[in-house]
């Protein structure tokens, strides 16, 4: 039994190590996200929310009891510090301007970096437990001895105690902080049905939070126990119990003073504490009781999101395997639709059914509208902002500001740009992997910036933003740039390319992404970048993505990530040479046009064509795939490719439409055909390849560069 | 079959502790709430015969749902275990002083969570 026992729970212990990573990440994400509101707050407003503070405290306090019962000293020890500065600010004993808030974000950090060494199965982590243990010493040495509290003003206060004796010490606190602001005091009871006492209840809350401050919320059994609840809330505001009841203007609530305030307030004043981050504040407070309420009733329907007591429940995670497979499923009915529709254009074309035909192409337009919107929503639900991997880079930051020693400012711009989860969950590496390679080799050291007139310190400028169906993320750094002579004599010395090559000063720029060049330390030290860059490439075309490099030489490199918005689904265009159908994603097509043979030009052995008096590259589908029978028409069509900078123009046959389609990984013998991201289903039901955009433009690109 | 409900917010805690549970020597029965709603809404639904509640949630803190179940007639005599961070004096004395049976300091060792609830269960006052 014993042996049983252990084992169970051994097997136990596995599981809920992981279940601990994933539930102290989300902690932390939360508690970034908490931080930098609340250092903005300390900025624009006289009082930060206190809530927000609470909500801090409790994201450390859970951490410490995680920790702890996975026996995780280190980061049990550090959380357990971290939260008795929170629970020091959050009772008023420190001050905001204490050296001790200053350790926050750092501490917040240090811990992630533990968490990520607990994730990689990093049991040692020896380097963070020290890092830990030196920070809590500083820790210690900021927080300066707590003061007294002093006398207690709340027995005098008339509340049953029955309310006194439930609150827990930040609530206490709370009270005598609101005491000591002159607020009034009341206590608003009421009582709800039970089947719905959580809306009533937010209801009622989010209509005092316009007002004043939940201090707390007791509940009691209600008049008729078994079907009622009642309830009863400490509630401190800036108007009086009686405006108060008029401005809740509910016969079933009661309003009792408990305390009268001492100092009216000026209306408007920024001090307003109201709990709710941007819902209306005590605007109503001087006005009139009808007035007010009607507002506030207007308000209540919307105001419980900003209420903190709604805000946890309403979120739901989910695994994102369980969306895929909602997504595949979206497809199916996508790929069913697309059978229907080809059934009814059948039907119409028959004189006997074109009637019934004609019907059912009607009703398949409100499916398709529909699905449309179906998928639009879950494609939705699988979009996250940027802001999350922003937050991971300003960690990584902040740790090779330590271990170089060199001052670089991050600089993020457009975080709430959205991607589809699965492609954030890979760019981090990538992402993380350019910005290190910027900060370690790109940006110079504080006296060499100084000598050639550079501020001493470094600045990496981040930017997002939406560019069709394409998201551009551009990391550009004031660093040295990239040497092109270097570059070019590394690359010859590895056998890249040889004395005759002629390349342009691009196509030298891009050899960093060849995997012979970048790994080499030389370049690295004296081109300013190129470590891993190969790595990055191939990582972000697995996407569907690119990268391009622009550099200036002692100004700065950019590097410029091109990613679909989505993989899920995708618009493609279909197109024919000789027999074979293919699938474009739509999302590549910048254009497409019909071309007459005498229009494709050569240059250089290659055939290309005049777009506008631009030279672009022309490529034939027929060959890159080497199928027989193609280009047998004497007009042919140019679908133009682009993708980040780079354009490429496709011949095909023919253009046979666009349609929505789901791209399905292919298994067996086509599995590893270069250019072929996958295969999906037309609505006749037969299956085709999907064409790789970016592989295909990389390819074209490289034998451009080689020859 | 004894019905034990559970109210904590983390849902790694609250797994370890419905597992520690299940590991008590006769059968139980464990229901989980997330917050102190759900905990007010699961009371009506079974007869439970022992809850385990932390202090700190988002909605009604643990000291709250302590005294409105010693405050209701049904459940007033249901045996209750507080498990909190808080190793203070003045918050153990608030919360045995609302009627709690016992107060456990987290992290909590599972065998002493274990002789606890056994203990109440099997009707024994404790002295925690």
């Amino acid at each position: 039994m014993a042996a049983k026992r252990s084992r169970q729970k051994k097997k136990k212990s596995a599981n809920d190590q992981r279940e601990f990573v994933a539930e102290a990440e989300d902690i932390l994400e939360r508690m970034f996200e908490d931080l930098s509101e609340l250092q903005e707050q300390r900025h624009t407003r006289d009082e930060v929310d206190p809530d927000l503070v609470n909500r801090i405290f409790r994201s450390a306090h859970s951490l410490k009891g995680l920790a702890g019962m996975f026996g995780l000293d280190a980061i049990g020890d550090l959380s357990h510090h971290l939260e008795d500065i929170l629970d020091g600010l959050r009772l008023g004993r420190i001050s905001f301007d204490s050296p001790a808030f200053g350790l926050l974000d750092e501490g917040v950090a240090l811990l992630a970096t533990m968490m990520t060494g607990l994730e990689r199965g990093d049991t040692s982590a020896g380097g963070d437990d020290e890092a830990a243990r030196v920070f809590i010493a500083q820790i210690a040495a900021a927080m300066q001895a707590p003061e007294a509290q002093t006398q207690d003003e709340l027995d005098e206060l008339e509340i049953d105690s029955t309310l006194l004796r439930a609150l827990t010490e930040y609530e206490e606190h709370r009270l005598r902080e609101n005491l000591r602001r002159g607020r009034h005091i009341s206590l608003v009871d009421s009582t709800f049905e039970f089947a719905n006492f959580e809306e009533g209840l937010s209801e009622l809350s989010a209509a005092v939070r316009e007002v004043g401050e939940v201090i707390s919320t007791l509940p009691s059994p209600g008049d008729a126990p078994e079907s009622q609840i009642r309830f009863s809330l400490l509630v401190a505001s800036e108007i009086d119990s009686d405006r108060l009841r008029d401005r809740l203007d509910d016969p079933n609530t009661n309003v009792e003073a408990i305390r009268r305030g001492s100092h009216p307030k000026r209306p408007n004043a920024p001090t307003e504490p109201a709990g709710s981050l941007d819902g209306p504040q005590a605007d109503g407070a001087d006005r009139s009781g009808d007035e007010s309420a009607d507002e506030s009733r207007a308000a209540r329907v919307e105001a419980p999101e900003t209420g903190s007591l709604r805000s946890i429940s309403d979120t739901v995670r989910v695994d994102i395997r369980k969306l895929d497979e909602l997504m595949n499923l979206v497809g199916e009915l996508v790929i069913q639709q697309n059978a229907v529709e080809g059934l009814a254009s059948l039907l119409s074309s028959y004189e006997l059914t074109s009637r019934v035909g004609a019907e059912l192409t009607k009703a398949n337009r409100g499916l398709d509208r529909k699905l449309k919107e179906l998928q639009a929503s879950v494609l939705d639900v699988r979009m996250v902002p940027l802001r999350q991997i922003f937050e991971k880079l300003s960690r990584v930051a902040r740790r090779l500001r330590r271990d170089l020693g060199k001052e670089v400012e991050l600089e993020f711009k457009g975080a709430d740009t959205e991607l589809d989860k699965l492609i954030v969950e890979q760019l981090v590496d990538p992402l993380v992997h350019v910005v290190r390679n910027a900060f370690d080799h790109a940006i110079e050291g504080p006296e060499e910036r100084q000598n050639v007139g550079k501020p001493a310190s470094g600045r990496i400028r981040i930017s997002a933003f939406q560019r069709g169906n394409h998201v551009v993320i551009e990391v550009e750094d004031d660093g040295r740039g990239m040497n092109r002579e270097a570059i070019r004599n590394k690359a010859l010395e590895s056998g890249l390319i040889s004395e005759n090559d002629t390349l342009s000063p691009g196509e030298i720029l891009n050899l960093v992404f060849e995997p012979g060049l970048s790994t080499s330390d030389e370049v690295s030290a004296t081109s300013g970048r190129g470590v891993g860059m190969d790595v990055v490439r191939s990582n972000l075309a697995e996407m569907g993505g690119m990268v391009d490099l622009s550099t200036r030489e002692g100004r700065g490199t950019t590097v410029t990530i091109t990613l679909p918005v989505t993989l899920a689904i995708i618009q493609a265009l279909i197109v024919r040479i000789g027999e074979e159908r293919f699938a474009i994603p739509l999302g590549s097509v910048l254009e497409t046009m019909a071309i007459e043979p005498d229009q494709i030009g050569r240059s250089e052995g290659r055939e290309i064509l005049n777009l506008r008096g631009e030279r672009l590259m022309l490529r034939r589908l027929c060959e890159e795939f080497e199928i027989e029978g193609a280009g047998r028409e004497e007009r042919q069509f140019v679908v133009v490719l682009g993708m980040g900078e780079q354009k490429l123009g496709l011949l095909v046959d023919r253009l046979e439409g666009q349609q929505d389609t789901v791209i399905k990984p292919i298994k067996g013998p086509f599995q590893d055909i270069r250019g072929i991201a996958g295969a999906t289903e037309l609505g006749d039901r037969t299956a085709i390849l999907v064409i790789d955009v970016s592989t295909i433009i990389g390819d074209a690109v490289r034998r451009r560069e080689a020859a | 079959m004894q019905r034990i409900l559970i109210v904590e917010d983390s849902a790694t805690m609250r797994s370890l502790l419905a597992s520690s549970l299940e590991d008590l020597e006769i059968p139980v029965k464990i229901v989980e709430a997330a917050s102190g709603f759900e905990a007010l809404r699961c009371l009506p639904r079974d007869e439970f015969d022992l809850i385990v509640t932390d202090i700190n949630m988002p909605d009604i803190n643990g000291l709250e749902l302590v005294s409105f179940i010693r405050n209701t007639e049904k459940y007033a005599g249901i045996p209750l275990v507080i498990v909190s961070t808080e190793s203070s004096e003045r918050d153990r004395d608030k919360g045995l002083g609302l009627g709690a049976d016992a107060y456990l300091v987290k992290p909590i060792d599972p065998e002493t969570l274990r002789q606890v609830v056994a203990d109440l269960l099997a009707g024994r006052p404790e002295e925690r």
